[in-house]
């Protein structure tokens, strides 16, 4: 192997590890948010409005992220550009 | 196996040349800062969550009134963030 594909196997091992780790803390925050907010009141069994909620509230905690996420860098570039 | 899927343990270091080497330096601190400003992000959207989606959920979009929530809780938070700084500096002097 030379230089140049060892220097990409590297950069790819790396993005693929920072990627898989990013999703790993999202899934963890997003079930135990979602679970205090859908099951408050855990039964014998999960409800169907219960399923619908955890479905609805997975795809709104992300878009939460996302959005906390371009804020947060937006903010960032603001302060670098006052200093 | 392709160099795809071979692990950085196996990769022959030494081959990098000084260019790839510097290359890979950057990349690596942009790949820190990206990894920062995300556990951050993690952070900052579980706080802003429990303050801003305080309604059974209705539906997998964020309605208006909360992102316009989401928007001001984090700068907000980072206001407050600084602020501490700033006072925390002011004490020590």
């Amino acid at each position: 192997m030379d230089s140049s594909s060892v220097k990409q196997s590297v950069m790819k091992q790396v993005l693929a590890e920072a990627n898989l780790a990013n999703a790993r803390v999202l899934i963890e925050k997003l079930q135990e948010n979602c679970f205090e907010k859908c099951v408050p009141k855990p039964g014998t069994s999960l409800s169907s409005s219960e399923q619908t909620c955890m479905t609805s509230c997975m795809e709104k905690y992300m878009a939460a992220w996302n959005q906390v996420n371009a804020a947060y860098i937006n903010r960032i570039r603001q302060e670098q550009a006052n200093n | 196996m392709n160099a795809a899927q071979t692990g950085i343990e196996n990769l022959d270091l030494e081959k990098l040349n000084d260019k790839d080497k510097t290359e890979l330096r950057q990349f690596l601190a942009n790949e820190q800062q990206r990894s920062q400003i995300q556990a951050q992000t993690h952070n900052l959207t579980q706080i802003c969550w429990k303050k801003c989606v305080t309604g059974s959920i209705r539906g997998a979009k964020l309605d208006k009134g909360e992102e316009g929530c989401l928007a001001n809780c984090v700068d907000r938070f980072l206001d407050i963030n600084f602020l501490t700084m700033k006072h925390l500096n002011n004490m020590r002097s």
